[in-house]
C-alpha cells in the first residue's frame, strides 16, 4: 500500500510542473501589463518612467523562461509573492479565505452524502415505484435549477419567512446550513442517479444471485455486497466535486456574503491582481491534484485489484 | 474485510460531521459572542456596503471606502448644505487679499482617539506627508497649488498657494486625502502613502473597534469626540456584494437600513417602497448619469451626428421603464442645484424626425433593403462601451441599442469589467461611453478640471474631447475659472464653458442620480448629508 502511495506521489511531480508552466504562461498571455496593474492598484500614475522602473524591479524585462524559473524557485520555497491590492502575502490571503471555504465545502459534502446516498439506494431497490419517480424529480430539479435561484429561494422561505436560519455572513453553525445546502444541492441529483445506476448494474451481477442462493437476506445483500461495490464511482465523484467546490463556489459565496476562495479568485481577476491570480490558480490546482490522489488511495483501499495492479 | 470497509464509510461520515463542526466551532465563535453582547447591552445599528473598508487610511485610495474614511477622519472645514463651507477642525480662517494665503485658527478642544492633541504641528505633518506624494494626488488641484505649509503657533496653521485658487476651501472638505491622522499612526518612514498607517487614529466621531476582513467592521462611538456625539453606541458594517442578498438581509432584520447609490436595484427599491412596511427616501440629485461621445472617431466627430444621437434618445422612457420614475431627467451636464451650474440652454428634447434629418445632413443615409445607414459605402456602426458590473448601465445600453436601431444606427455593445473598462475608456477606444459626473463637492470644478488633463486620476473626458476644434479654448477657460478671484467673471466663465459643452453636444446627460435610503420604522435621523459618500451615522437613532 505504501509503495502504491509513493508511486502516486511521484507521478504528481510532472503534473504539478505542468500546472505551474500553464499557470505562468496563461497569465502572461492575457492582455494587460502587471506593472501597470500594480501601479494603478497602488494609486500611482503609471507613467512611462514608473512602469519602466517597476518592470525592472519585478524582472518583467527578462526573457519569459528566466521569469518562469525565478518564479518557480520562489514557489518551491512557498513564496507566492505579495497581493497588489492588500499588500499582504498571497499565502496570508489564501489562508484567510481557505478556512471559510473548507467549512462550506465540508458541510456541503456532508449534505451530499447524507441526502444522496439513502435516496440513491432506495430508488434502486424500488426501481419504477413511486419513490423512484420521486427521486428522479429531485435529481432533475437539482441539476437543472440554477444555484443562485435555489439560494435565494432557501433564503426567502427558510430565513425571511420561517425565520429558521440567518440570511448572511459567517458565525454559528446556523450560518453554515443554507450556503452549504445551496452548494450541495446542485450535486445531490448527480449522485442520486450515479448511485442508482451503479446499484442497478450490480444488482444483476452473478455474485448477487449467488448470495441469494446462499440464503442471505435482501438487506444483507444490499448493504454488505452491492453497496460496497456500487459506492466506488461515487467516491471518485466526491473527490472531484470536493476540488470543484473549493474553488467554484463563487455564486454561493456572493449570495451568502461568504468570504471564501471563490470571492478571492474573482476579485483578484477583476482587480488584475496578478500574483494573487497566479497563487490562487496554482493552489487550487494542487488541491485538485491532491484530492485526486486521495480518491485513488481510497479507491485502492476499497477495491484491492487497483492497488495490486498499481503495485506491480 | 467487508466489515472493515462498511466501517470506513461510517467513519468517513462521522469524520465529516466532526470536522465541519470543529471548524465552525473554533473559527468565529468569539466574534459572534462579541456581536451578541454588543446587541444586548447597547444601541447598535447595522448596515452593509459592497466592499471591505480597506486599511482605513485617509491619505490613500483603493481599496479604502469613502464612507469609512469619513467616519474616522475629519477635515479643517465641512461641506454643509447647499455647498456652504462651515468651520470644522478649524473654527475660523482668514484669507489674504490676493487669495494666496489661508490662515486657519484650529479648535483647541480636539483630541485624537489615542488622547493625543490635535494642533497645528500635526496638521502640518499630515499636509507635508501628502505633499511628499504630490504626483499621486494631482487630481486635487489644490495640492498642485500649495507652495508652503506653516504652523504659526500651537493652534494656527498657514497655507500658502502659488496662485489664488477659489475652490481651496471646497477641496479641503474632500474625504480624502486632506484629512488628519494622529502622530502615533505614522509609520517609521513617516510616509503614510507608501507604507500605510500603524493604526487608525483620527479625530472623528467613530473608532474602529473590531474588524474581520471581507466580513464586517465594527465602529464604536468616540466618547471623547469634540462635536455632537452619535446617538448610537456602535455601528456594524457588513460586507455584502450582492444587492438582492442585501434586500433579503434587510427584510430579515439583519440590517437596520440600506443606504447609498446603486446598492440595490431600482426594482428592489420599488418593491420595498410598495410593501409599505419600511420607510424609503430619495436624496436630491447628486451627480449626472451621462453618455460621452468620442470626438476623435469617424462618425461621432461630426457635430450633426452627436446632435442626432441627443435628439434620438428617449430619456423619459428610460426614466419611466428603467428607473421607475425615481430619477429626474437631465438636460445639463451637472444638476442645476449646484453652484454655478444653473445655465439657460435649449434642451435636446426627444425628436426622432429631427435626428433623422441631422443624420441625412451628415451624409449617413438610409439604404433600400439594408437595416443601417451608410456613408460612402460604410455602415453607421458605433461602439458603446459600458461597465459590465453595473446593471443600470447594461439596461440602458440595451435600450439604446434597440432605440437607435430604429433610426438605422448599429450599436455594438462592449461590456468590460471595471479595470479593463477604465483602461479602454482612457485610451479612447469607443464611440460612446457610459460615465457619470463626480457629485458634490467635486462637481463642477474638479470634474471640469479633469477635462483639461490626461492624469490617470482624472477622467476619460480629456481624450474624448480632443477632436473638438474648441478644446484648447475650453481648457483655457476652465483653468481661468479656477484661478479668478472675480465672482462675476467666474459665473460668466462657468456659464460659457457649460453652454459650449452643451452646444457641441459631446455629452448626452440622461438623468440626475440620487442616493436611496430604506430603513425600518424604528430607525430615525436618517437624513442625507451634502456629500454623496457620507452616511448619516451621527444623527441616526434606533428605538
Amino acid at each position: 500500500m505504501s509503495w502504491f502511495i509513493v508511486k502516486r506521489l511521484a507521478s504528481l511531480v510532472p503534473i504539478l510542473l505542468g500546472i505551474s508552466i500553464i499557470t505562468f504562461i496563461l497569465l502572461h498571455l492575457i492582455p494587460g501589463d502587471p506593472a501597470v496593474a500594480y501601479l494603478r492598484l497602488s494609486n500611482i500614475p503609471p507613467t512611462d518612467v514608473a512602469v519602466a522602473e517597476l518592470r525592472l524591479k519585478l524582472g518583467l524585462d527578462n526573457p519569459l523562461h528566466i521569469q518562469y524559473f525565478e518564479w518557480l524557485g520562489k514557489v518551491i520555497q512557498l513564496d507566492l509573492g505579495m497581493s497588489y491590492v492588500s499588500k499582504n502575502t498571497v499565502w496570508d490571503e489564501i489562508l484567510l479565505h481557505l478556512i471559510p471555504t473548507i467549512q462550506l465545502t465540508m458541510t456541503a459534502l456532508f449534505f451530499i452524502v447524507v441526502i444522496s446516498l439513502p435516496i440513491g439506494v432506495i430508488s434502486a431497490i424500488y426501481k419504477g415505484k413511486w419513490i423512484d419517480q420521486f427521486s428522479r424529480i429531485i435529481a432533475y430539479v437539482s441539476v437543472s435549477m440554477p444555484t443562485f435561484w435555489f439560494g435565494f429561494l432557501v433564503i426567502f422561505f427558510l430565513s425571511v419567512k420561517l425565520d429558521l436560519f440567518p440570511v448572511l455572513g459567517r458565525g454559528t453553525l446556523a450560518h453554515l446550513i443554507l450556503p452549504s445546502l445551496t452548494l450541495a444541492f446542485g450535486y445531490i441529483g448527480t449522485y442520486i442517479r450515479l448511485l442508482r445506476a451503479s446499484m442497478l448494474e450490480n444488482l444483476n451481477e452473478p455474485f448477487v444471485v449467488y448470495a441469494k442462493a446462499r440464503g442471505l437476506r435482501q438487506r444483507q445483500i444490499i448493504s454488505r455486497h452491492v453497496l460496497k461495490k456500487s459506492i466506488l464511482p461515487v467516491v471518485t465523484g466526491l473527490g472531484m466535486s470536493f476540488g470543484n467546490m473549493l474553488g467554484g463556489a463563487v455564486i454561493v459565496e456572493t449570495i451568502f456574503a461568504w468570504p471564501g476562495m471563490g470571492q478571492l479568485f474573482v476579485s483578484s481577476i477583476l482587480n488584475q491582481d496578478y500574483p494573487m491570480i497566479q497563487g490562487c490558480v496554482l493552489f487550487m490546482s494542487v488541491i485538485f491534484v491532491i484530492c485526486n490522489l486521495l480518491v485513488d488511495v481510497t479507491y485502492s483501499f476499497l477495491d484491492p485489484r487497483i492497488r495490486l495492479e498499481g503495485g506491480k | 474485510m467487508f466489515i472493515k470497509q462498511s466501517k470506513i464509510l461510517r467513519n468517513f461520515l462521522v469524520l465529516l460531521v466532526i470536522l465541519a463542526s470543529f471548524i465552525t466551532g473554533c473559527s468565529n465563535k468569539a466574534t459572534e459572542q462579541d456581536n451578541a453582547s454588543v446587541k444586548d447591552q447597547s444601541k447598535v445599528v447595522t448596515f452593509s456596503m459592497t466592499g471591505d473598508i480597506g486599511d482605513l487610511n485617509p491619505h490613500t485610495y483603493f481599496p479604502n471606502e469613502f464612507f469609512s474614511q469619513a467616519m474616522v477622519y475629519e477635515s479643517l472645514v465641512y461641506y454643509g448644505k447647499g455647498g456652504e463651507i462651515q468651520p470644522w477642525l478649524a473654527e475660523s480662517w482668514d484669507i489674504s487679499k490676493d487669495g494666496k494665503e489661508y490662515v486657519f485658527h484650529l479648535r483647541k478642544d480636539v483630541e485624537f482617539s489615542d488622547d493625543s492633541k490635535f494642533n497645528a504641528a500635526i496638521v502640518k505633518k499630515n499636509f507635508d506627508t501628502i505633499l511628499d506624494n504630490r504626483k499621486q494626488h494631482e487630481w486635487v488641484e489644490l495640492i498642485n497649488q500649495i507652495k508652503n505649509t506653516e504652523a504659526l503657533d500651537e493652534y494656527t496653521f498657514k497655507l500658502t498657494l502659488n496662485n489664488s485658487y477659489y475652490p481651496t476651501l471646497q477641496e479641503l472638505t474632500y474625504i480624502r486625502p486632506l484629512r488628519f491622522v494622529g502622530e502615533a499612526a505614522f509609520p517609521d518612514s513617516q510616509d503614510t502613502f507608501k507604507d500605510g498607517l500603524k493604526s487608525q487614529i483620527g479625530t472623528g466621531p467613530w473608532v474602529l473597534s473590531e474588524y474581520k476582513k471581507n466580513e464586517f467592521a465594527v465602529f464604536t462611538r468616540n466618547e471623547k469626540y469634540w462635536g455632537t456625539k452619535p446617538k448610537v453606541d456602535k455601528v456594524v458594517v457588513k460586507v455584502i456584494t450582492d444587492g438582492e442578498s442585501r434586500v433579503l438581509a434587510f427584510e430579515k432584520n439583519e440590517l437596520d437600513f440600506i443606504f447609498g447609490n446603486g446598492v440595490i436595484s431600482q426594482d428592489s427599491f420599488q418593491f420595498l417602497k410598495d410593501s409599505g412596511k419600511y420607510e424609503t427616501k430619495l436624496s436630491e440629485p447628486t451627480a449626472t448619469r451621462t453618455l460621452l461621445f468620442n470626438t476623435n472617431k469617424e462618425a461621432t466627430k461630426d457635430h450633426k451626428v452627436r446632435l442626432a444621437l441627443n435628439y434620438a434618445f428617449n430619456k423619459q422612457a428610460v426614466i419611466d421603464n428603467i428607473f421607475y420614475g425615481m430619477e429626474k431627467k437631465a438636460d445639463t451636464l451637472f444638476p442645476p442645484v449646484l453652484e454655478y451650474t444653473k445655465i439657460d440652454i435649449n434642451p435636446y428634447d426627444y425628436d426622432v424626425a429631427r435626428a433623422e434629418q441631422l443624420l441625412d445632413e451628415a451624409g449617413w443615409k438610409k439604404v433600400e433593403g439594408k437595416p443601417f445607414r451608410e456613408k460612402d459605402g460604410k455602415e453607421l456602426q458605433l461602439e458603446f462601451l459600458f461597465n459590465s458590473t453595473d446593471n443600470i448601465q447594461k439596461s440602458i445600453a440595451e435600450f439604446v441599442q434597440g432605440d437607435y436601431r430604429k433610426l438605422g444606427i448599429d450599436i455594438k455593445l462592449t461590456s468590460q469589467e471595471t479595470n479593463t473598462f477604465w483602461t479602454t475608456a482612457f485610451q479612447g477606444n469607443y464611440d460612446i461611453l457610459f460615465t457619470s459626473t463626480w457629485a458634490v463637492p467635486f462637481d463642477p470644478h474638479s470634474y471640469l478640471a479633469s477635462i483639461t488633463t490626461d492624469s490617470e486620476n482624472g477622467g476619460p473626458d480629456y481624450t474624448a474631447l480632443l477632436g473638438l476644434p474648441e478644446k484648447k479654448e475650453i481648457d483655457e477657460k476652465i483653468k481661468k475659472v479656477l484661478l479668478t478671484t472675480d465672482e462675476k467673471e467666474r459665473k460668466m466663465l462657468y456659464t460659457d464653458i457649460l453652454s459650449t459643452l452643451h452646444d457641441r453636444a459631446v455629452y448626452l446627460p440622461i438623468s440626475y442620480q440620487s442616493n436611496v435610503a430604506v430603513y425600518h420604522k424604528n430607525i430615525s435621523g436618517l437624513d442625507f448629508l451634502p456629500q454623496e459618500a457620507e452616511v448619516p451615522l451621527t444623527t441616526i437613532d434606533v428605538e
